[in-house]
């Protein structure tokens, strides 16, 4: 423990916690009962990794997710990014996090219907610039949006609209648009979940990627469990509880649901 | 109170513009793009910006209609009276008015006092028209220091008044033209005798002095707008209906406060040439009425001083002149209602010398916006009215505004969670919709008030024009008392407007960019 709290406290050095979920707990309000979706969740994300969740649809993956991206709220429990409890931030703080520490990507795209993909993936630049900074930052911004776009193979198609593009090519702008700020971990909420197989594929070929060549921390929920396996480590969530898989193969000793 | 509230709502309007663009230059960059994205690519956006507009353009136009009818109902009226009356409404008049007259012109605020004269008769112009008139008699070589009228005669002032006008006439050309303004108008004949004679052999033109007439009353009237055409004066010229060649008979009644009935021995008939056509563009004065020389009046109604002998006792009798009404002029920074006040002690002075007491009728003394209170009143009424109905649907265009922004926000639920899954706070979504609001206020602020101006500006033509077309009229001009619709717009009245049109598209957003402010972002999130 620690040994824990000190890592912490050095934050992001190469053992220390990204992430540290400790007791989540939620539940739902449906009229008069109430669903309890997560009852006990710890979790350790450390720097560079790329993990999985894997859970039955409607096991509260989405929900923690948003929770360990500041997105939401647990009704117990702490989250605590590079050691500061995220609860205990205002709400500003929590926005700013979200900005320019994490990067969020959704099972549908959620790409802005009105904008096109440059427009699309320079979206986290727009919230954190003033019009004036904007303005005077335009070349960096542009160019920033336009090599990610580039890693994505997307930037030749800077000037179309999310209705002009397939699933795949869209959700390869929502990953742009997540790693436009340079997030320090990426929240992959089902990436795959409406692509066919083959893009599925691609996607978590982009995924990979990141990870290997730029050490992009990951989370990623999903119900499949192939696709959950292309991770370093997987966790199945599973009646508001982590576990580890049954299949022990992918699992290496150090990297249990949690450290103790 | 009107004064302070127009100051007020130029000052604010000023503020929250200048306010908002301060916020969107410092606000997320987002803020600004959004709300022109939606601007641009919402339809239904332009519907409450239409709306928005069209409520300005309706308010301005209904304004400044009442507003410029009230101003020049105002201005002619007042031309037309003169600043203060002295008058008796039976049309028997008072005695001893010159005594009255040489006593006020002694007064440091007077400039001017004259007699006048009002009866109705009958008209026969040139055997052509006939009609019933009210007649008016001034001593016109003296209304130059108490009234406007003069400006009203078409051939004797309208040249000179183009030439003011006209932007290329030389300052030599100015002056002359002020000249002849500033001079009094008269009475005399246009033509020279032989050539009266010529034309009516069997009248004797020295027996028949000079009558000037309603323009209307013989066809002056506006130009039939399907006859209109490139280089047409507006209304019709004298010399299109050869107007000083034609002679007038008018037959009137004396009346006298000692008479029980008329009598027909008071009758009284005279001809006259026409000399000249009035315009005051008040259609009561324009189409239904003449004016005489006050002296040729007085003796046709017999209101000059006579000597009668009383049948029964045979005792001689002097009974003074009358008249019916003395209009005063004031000098220009004179105070009207306290002038008016000493007039009245001068007149109830005079009459009360002389031992005269009109129970039934008594001599007054007005203002000019006491004389025409009735009509002023009425159209100041009006005014407030159509004003307040407005303000109701002005009303009822916020609420269109926010309906139209409720919907877009339940559209954009998902759009406000991915934005604030990227960051932005609620702050920024309300400024989104806030702003949206405000540039629809602006922009449609602007738009209304360019078409009300270019609505306003063209108002007589596409009045013309809808006649024309469809064949019916709005405004009538024995209904509104003018033959054109006014067009002047009031900068401040103009103002006032669009700002509070502004602010009206703000408040109508401001709840749907609360609503859209705290909308869960999660819960938007999980939207397909
Ligand atoms: N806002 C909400 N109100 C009520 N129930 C919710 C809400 N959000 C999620 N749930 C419920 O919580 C459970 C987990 O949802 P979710 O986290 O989306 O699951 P998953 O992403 O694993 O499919 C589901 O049963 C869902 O119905
Ligand atoms: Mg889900």
């Amino acid at each position: 423990m620690t040994k824990t709290v000190q890592s912490i406290s050095t934050q992001s050095s190469a053992n220390g916690a990204i992430l540290r979920a400790s007791g989540l707990k939620k539940s739902f309000r449906m009229g008069d009962s109430s669903v309890v979706v997560l009852k006990q969740v710890d979790l350790t994300i450390r720097p560079g990794e790329f993990l999985a969740i894997e859970g039955r649809s409607g096991s509260g993956k989405s929900t923690l997710l948003h929770i360990l991206g500041a997105l939401d709220e647990a009704d117990a429990g702490t989250v605590e990014y590079d050691g500061r409890d995220i609860a205990s931030l205002s709400a500003r703080a929590r926005s700013e996090l979200r900005n320019s520490q994490f990067g969020f990507v959704f099972q549908f795209y959620h790409l802005l219907p009105e904008l096109n993909v440059l427009e699309n993936t320079m979206l986290a630049a727009m919230v954190k610039n003033s019009w004036l900074r904007f303005r005077s930052n335009k070349p960096q911004i542009r160019k920033r949006a336009i090599e990610v776009l580039e890693q994505l193979g997307m930037e030749h198609r800077l000037k179309h609209r999310p209705a002009q593009l397939s699933g795949g090519e869209r959700q390869r702008v929502a990953i742009g648009r997540a790693l436009m700020n340079g997030p320090r971990v990426l929240l992959a909420d089902e990436p795959t979940g409406n692509l066919d197989s083959e893009t599925g594929r691609q996607i978590m070929a982009v995924l990979e990627k990141l990870h290997r060549e730029q050490q992009q921390t990951i989370v990623m929920v999903t119900h499949d469990r192939s696709i959950a396996h292309r991770a370093d480590r997987v966790l199945v969530l599973r009646e508001g509880r982590l576990e580890k898989p049954a299949d022990v193969s992918k699992q290496n000793p150090a990297q249990g649901p949690d450290d103790e | 109170m009107l004064h302070s509230f127009t100051f007020h709502a130029i000052a604010a309007g000023i503020a929250i513009v200048l306010i908002a663009i301060v916020l969107v230059l410092r606000a997320p960059k987002i803020v600004s793009h959004l709300m022109f994205k939606y601007l641009r690519k919402r339809r239904i956006a332009w519907v409450s910006l239409v709306a928005v507009m069209l409520c300005t353009a309706m308010v301005i136009v209904v304004i400044s209609v009442m507003g410029g009818w009230l101003r020049m109902f105002r201005e002619t009226y007042h031309g037309i009276t003169g600043d203060i009356v002295v008058g008796r409404q039976s049309l028997a008049g008072f005695p001893y008015y010159q005594e009255m007259l040489d006593r006020i012109q002694k007064l440091p605020e007077v400039a001017g006092a004259v007699p006048a004269l009002r009866t109705f008769g009958l008209i026969n112009i040139d055997g052509q028209i006939h009609d019933g008139v009210q007649v008016i008699g001034y001593p016109l070589e003296k209304m130059h220091s108490v009234s406007q009228f003069r400006h009203s005669l078409v051939r004797q002032y309208s040249d000179c008044k183009e030439t003011l006008d006209d932007p290329k006439a030389t300052p030599e050309e100015k002056a002359k033209a002020k000249s002849i303004l500033n001079a009094p108008a008269s009475f005399k004949h246009v033509y020279t005798d032989d050539l009266y004679k010529a034309i009516q052999p069997n009248m004797d033109p020295d027996t028949m002095p000079g009558m000037i007439v309603g323009a209307s009353l013989v066809g002056l009237n506006k130009r039939p707008s399907d006859e209109a055409g490139a280089g047409k004066p507006d209304y019709i010229r004298p010399e299109e209906v050869d107007l000083y060649a034609r002679w007038a008979q008018l037959t009137v009644m004396g009346v006298s406060d000692r008479r029980v009935s008329i009598d027909l021995r008071d009758k009284s008939e005279r001809r006259f040439w026409i000399v000249d056509a009035s315009r005051t563009k008040v259609w009561q004065y324009d189409s239904q009425t003449v004016y005489i020389p006050f002296d040729v009046m007085q003796e046709m109604l017999n209101m000059k001083e006579t000597k009668v002998t009383d049948a029964k006792t045979g005792q001689e009798e002097v009974l003074p002149a009358r008249t019916t009404d003395i209009t005063v002029g004031i000098k220009p920074d004179a105070d009207l209602y306290a002038t008016r006040d000493k007039v009245r002690q001068i007149v109830d002075d005079v009459l009360a010398n002389h031992k005269i007491e009109f129970f039934r009728d008594p001599v007054t003394t007005r203002s000019w916006e006491e004389v025409n209170a009735k009509f002023i009143g009425a159209v100041e009424k009006e005014k407030i009215l159509v004003t307040m109905l407005f303000a109701v649907i002005s009303v009822v265009a916020i609420f269109l505004i926010f309906c139209i922004f409720y919907m877009i926000v339940v559209e954009k639920t998902r759009d406000i969670g991915i934005i604030k899954s990227v960051g932005a706070t609620s702050n920024d979504v309300a400024g989104v919709f806030v702003g949206y609001g405000l540039a629809i206020g602006i922009v449609g602020g602007a738009m209304g008030l360019l078409s009300g101006y270019v609505f306003i500006h063209f108002i007589n033509q596409i009045h013309a024009w809808v006649g024309r077309t469809f064949g019916f009229t709005m405004w009538d001009a024995e209904t509104y008392a003018f033959d054109t619709i006014p067009n002047t717009m009031n900068p401040k009245e103009v103002t006032v407007i669009v700002t509070v049109a502004i602010l009206s598209a703000l408040i109508g957003a401001l709840v749907p960019a609360w609503i859209a402010a705290r909308k869960n972002p999660v819960e938007s999130l999980r939207w397909e």
